[in-house]
């Protein structure tokens, strides 16, 4: 408990006053000649007890009303964050900070976010513990502890700042473990300062219980407290590029860009957006329909071999989330190459032909035993319908995936033992007259995903009559109403691995009409561009290890730029590097109360919920001591009223009329 | 103060007077017939009755004779007691010297006893009107000291007085309530007229003070220092009991119980007293 009137407790030993009267009241007493001893010894006798205790009550009653008074005129601080515990101080103070991009949010109604409100508090709360703990920073950007000189220096730390990044709260919390493991710290406090954003959070993952095992098995004793800054913030919106192509017209070259809106209000409208491109601003307007609403916009850019821009918002309740970085470029063609020895062949090279500047490309097609690894130099997309690629062509190709190429297998009409990246293939399996039905499959996002004006790629009214079974453990995009898979995923560097388990000819599936297999490989190419790409692009704090070795140069600022940290479009050579905050830290979903207490498991635990109006994290509480003052004033006015004149009173006789 | 000293009972005085007696004499009160016996004084017969009835009756009249009143005057310490009007024994002594002013006055006779712990001679019942003097004297030296002696000193009184006399007690009554009942109890089986006046100062009904207080005992010398209002109404209940018991005690004994607090005029409150006697012997 703290102070701002400290001055004021000197004079704490006036509480001592109604001691002190009443003992001098009792030294004063007059004595008086008294007649009528035996009843007043009577009456002393069987009234001393409880007679006593109401004068002690009365006494307390008395100091606690100068006491209260004392604490209410030096008007105390405290709040739920120290509580009224008065334990020792712990050997450490972990301090974990989530830096995301979320906690830029400005507090309704004062002139700060959430974060900086948040490192004030803590910076309060641990300066009476400075000299007897080490106080450790943590920060969700770099996830590095490393001991601080004093609390005060907190706020204007470099590793304190805003970022455009996301925290791992289960992976904080693992730092924070390691470090108390390897420093053998004794007692320890964590001292948590979130918004409880979810995505940070993340409530379902596994993780938490092993850490919080870890912690309980500790031999000290670890408590944890938490100041969610959950305040009420203005309205506010986010935008992030969803999609991004770079298309050949007929007046030239085109962008066209798919933009995500987010709002934390749900009412229809008009968002106004201001476009840049390489430095030139144009405003624009998009109409908002709910919460969510993409935005697709397109520009022409020309002949322009490439650039860079960003879309902003106009201010509202986070300044941090009202900007995103966008690249186009086109220093490379995506170029597809198909492996088949079947009838097939031209329909994978239509399906998987690249657009150009004179107009399309067919894939390259090349038979199983034909296609060597120099073949895979400039394609984006391998479709291989054929036994699974084993030695140096697999080899080969793992190296295409891991630098961002796709690849997506095709029944090779025949059982086989090999596997690529942990799948491979089953057996082949007829249906009856029905078929296998489709019965789910992603419509968010992946291959199958709806097109960018929202219609269903009609994959329920897919006939499959054939189909080969897909092995191993993989992530499955789509699936048949019997549980079987349609298409799965595997994950190989920066690339994929796709498998279908259905061809596109008739004794298999209606695939070939297109309406399926075409947008599904023209998604695929594009996408796997990206390993031709000299650009980059990446989540703040997700930069690849590689892009972490360059010196980057932030195009806006024309300075050195930390792209771990900071959302932006960096060059580094020829080389360019696009860095956004990651798309979850637009998502506006926290966790309750209730359900961050119980990630906490058995561990000390104290949550305190920031609220502005209490100025916070330490709240005046001189109302609690008016109150009490009045109250004991109250009861000692009640222990001291005059009795009501008893029935057995004696009659006084009235003096008659002289 | 027209009304005279009435004795509520039949007194037994040596000469005649005001006060009804329990023997037959020459007043002018009838009191009844009866038949005339051997011995009788035939100077009594009813001469009008033979004539009628030929039979033999003695008309015979109420005897009156004087009044024998002791007044018995509490000086024990307590009495000293001092409120804002006046100590009580000042109070006592002039409800005394008036009482005994009224009593010779109207050719009784009175006499004084003072109960305290020292050997005070009493002052017999006595008429002349010199007596009076005597009886004023022997007040103005009365001082209130040492403990209560009331009860012994009525037991002794009850024993000594062996005509039926009219008591009036003038005390605060502070001593044991059981040992005073047997006392007046005594009295009246010997067929005195007891009078008390319970004199009391209203500051002790009241018993209210504004600070602590330390209570020095008037007739000892324990002392106890307390905060009045705590103790206030447990005080009012003991003191209002004891008054009730001597008050229903004086009244199965018929005794005439007068209870006084000193900021009353003791004029009025003779006056009440004497009203009330003359009441009850017309009624009687």
């Amino acid at each position: 408990m703290t102070f701002l009137q400290p001055l004021i407790l000197w004079g704490l030993p006036l509480v001592l006053l109604p001691v002190i009267i009443h003992l001098i009241n009792r030294m004063r007493h007059r004595p008086r000649q008294w007649a009528a001893m035996q009843f007043l010894l009577a009456a002393t006798r069987s009234s001393t007890s409880h007679a006593k205790l109401r004068n002690l009550l009365i006494l307390l009653m008395r100091v606690l009303a100068v006491l209260t008074l004392l604490l209410f005129l030096a008007r105390p601080l405290v709040g739920g964050w120290m509580g009224w515990a008065l334990a020792a101080a712990p050997d450490a103070i972990l301090l974990l900070v989530d830096r995301s991009a979320s906690m830029e949010a400005r507090v309704a109604g004062a002139d700060e976010s959430r974060r900086e409100y948040a490192l004030k508090m803590l910076a309060d709360a641990a300066r009476e513990f400075e000299h007897a703990s080490h106080l450790v920073l943590l920060d969700s950007a770099t996830r590095q502890a490393r001991e601080i000189a004093n609390a005060a220096s907190l706020p204007g730390l470099p590793d304190t700042q805003a970022t455009d990044t996301a925290a791992d709260l289960p992976a904080m919390l693992q730092t924070a473990l390691d470090w108390l493991i390897e420093n053998q710290a004794g007692t320890a406090e964590i001292w948590i300062a979130s918004d409880l954003q979810a995505s940070n959070w993340q409530p379902d993952d596994p993780r938490w219980e092993t850490i919080i095992t870890a912690f309980d098995s500790m031999p000290q004793k670890v408590r944890v407290r938490l100041l969610a800054t959950t305040q009420e913030s203005p309205g506010n919106a986010s935008i992030s590029v969803a999609q991004l192509s770079r298309q050949q017209a007929t007046g030239g070259g085109e962008v066209r860009l798919a933009v995500d809106l987010t709002r934390s209000q749900a009412d229809a409208g008009r968002a106004t957006i201001t476009r840049t491109l390489n430095g030139v601003a144009t405003e624009l307007e998009a109409r908002v329909t709910g919460q969510s609403t993409r935005w697709r916009h397109r520009f022409a850019v020309g002949d322009q071999a490439g650039g860079w821009g960003k879309l902003e918002l106009s201010a509202d309740g986070n300044p941090r989330d009202n900007i995103t970085y966008y690249r186009y470029s086109d220093d490379h063609r995506p170029a597809g190459l198909v492996v088949t020895g079947s009838a097939l062949g031209p329909l994978w090279q239509a399906a998987a032909s690249a657009a150009g500047r004179d107009g399309r490309t067919p894939a390259k097609r090349y038979a199983p035993d034909d296609v060597t690894p120099a073949d895979l130099r400039d394609a984006t997309l391998v479709v291989w319908q054929a036994p699974l690629p084993e030695g140096e062509m697999a080899g080969a190709l793992r190296r295409f995936a891991d630098e961002g190429g796709r690849v997506i297998f095709f029944p090779p009409d025949q059982a086989a033992t090999a596997r690529f990246a942990g799948l491979g293939w089953g057996e082949k399996q007829t249906s009856g007259d029905a078929g296998f039905a489709v019965g789910r499959w992603d419509e968010d996002q992946g291959p199958l995903a709806n097109t960018d004006e929202g219609l269903l790629l009609p994959l329920a009214k897919l006939g499959v009559r054939q189909r080969q079974q897909v092995i191993g453990q993989a992530a499955v995009l789509a699936a048949f109403d019997d549980g079987q898979a349609l298409l799965v995923r595997q994950s190989l560097g920066q690339g994929e691995v796709y498998f279908c388990a259905t061809l596109p000819l008739l004794a298999w599936s209606e695939m070939g009409d297109g309406l399926v297999v075409v947008p599904m490989l023209q998604r695929l190419l594009a996408a796997g561009s990206r390993r031709l790409q000299r650009d980059s692009v990446a989540e703040c704090g997700h930069v690849g290890a590689g892009d972490l070795q360059l010196e980057w140069t932030s195009i806006e600022t024309g300075q050195r730029g930390d792209v771990q940290t900071q959302a932006g479009v960096y060059q580094s050579g020829d080389r360019w590097l696009v860095v956004n905050r990651p798309a979850a830290e637009d998502e506006f979903e926290r966790v309750g109360d209730e359900a961050v207490a119980g990630l906490f498991g058995s561990l000390s635990f104290q949550l305190f919920q920031a609220q502005r109006d209490d100025t916070a994290l330490q709240g005046e509480i001189w109302r609690m001591f008016l109150f009490l003052m009045l109250l004991a004033l109250l009861i000692e006015a009640w222990l001291i009223r005059p009795g009501p004149i008893p029935d057995d009173a004696p009659p006084k006789p009235q003096p008659a009329a002289a | 103060m027209g009304q005279p000293l009435l004795a509520r009972f039949p007194m037994e005085g040596s000469v005649s007077g005001h006060h009804r007696s329990p023997h037959r004499g020459s007043s002018v009160e009838f009191a009844e017939y009866r038949n005339y016996a051997p011995g009788d004084d035939i100077r009594r017969l009813d001469w009008r009755v033979f004539a009628r009835t030929d039979r033999y009756y003695l008309k015979e009249f109420e005897a009156e004779t004087n009044l024998r009143c002791y007044v018995v005057l509490d000086c024990s310490g307590s009495m000293g007691f001092e409120g804002e009007h006046g100590t009580r024994l000042d109070y006592a002594k002039r409800l005394a010297a008036t009482l005994s002013y009224l009593i010779i006055n109207q050719g009784d006779a009175a006499g004084l006893l003072h109960v305290t712990e020292k050997t005070t001679p009493d002052i017999p019942p006595r008429r002349n009107a010199s007596h009076l003097q005597i009886i004023l004297d022997a007040l103005g030296q009365a001082q209130p000291t040492g403990g209560t002696q009331l009860v012994p000193m009525l037991h002794e009184l009850a024993e000594k007085a062996r005509r039926r006399a009219l008591v009036v007690i003038l005390s605060d009554c502070f001593c044991d309530g059981a040992e005073l009942r047997d006392a007046l109890q005594h009295l009246r089986f010997q067929k005195h007229d007891l009078a008390l006046f319970h004199l009391l100062d209203p500051l002790e009904l009241a018993f209210e003070f504004d600070r602590p207080v330390r209570f020095v005992d008037m007739e000892g010398s324990q002392s106890i220092v307390t905060e009045p209002a705590t103790v206030r109404a447990e005080y009012q209940a003991q003191l209002k009991r004891f008054l009730g018991k001597l008050r229903d005690d004086c009244h199965e004994f018929n005794a005439d119980y007068r209870r006084v607090t000193i900021d009353q005029p003791y004029g009025q409150v003779l006056a009440d007293f004497l009203t009330e006697r003359a009441r009850h012997a017309t009624r009687a």
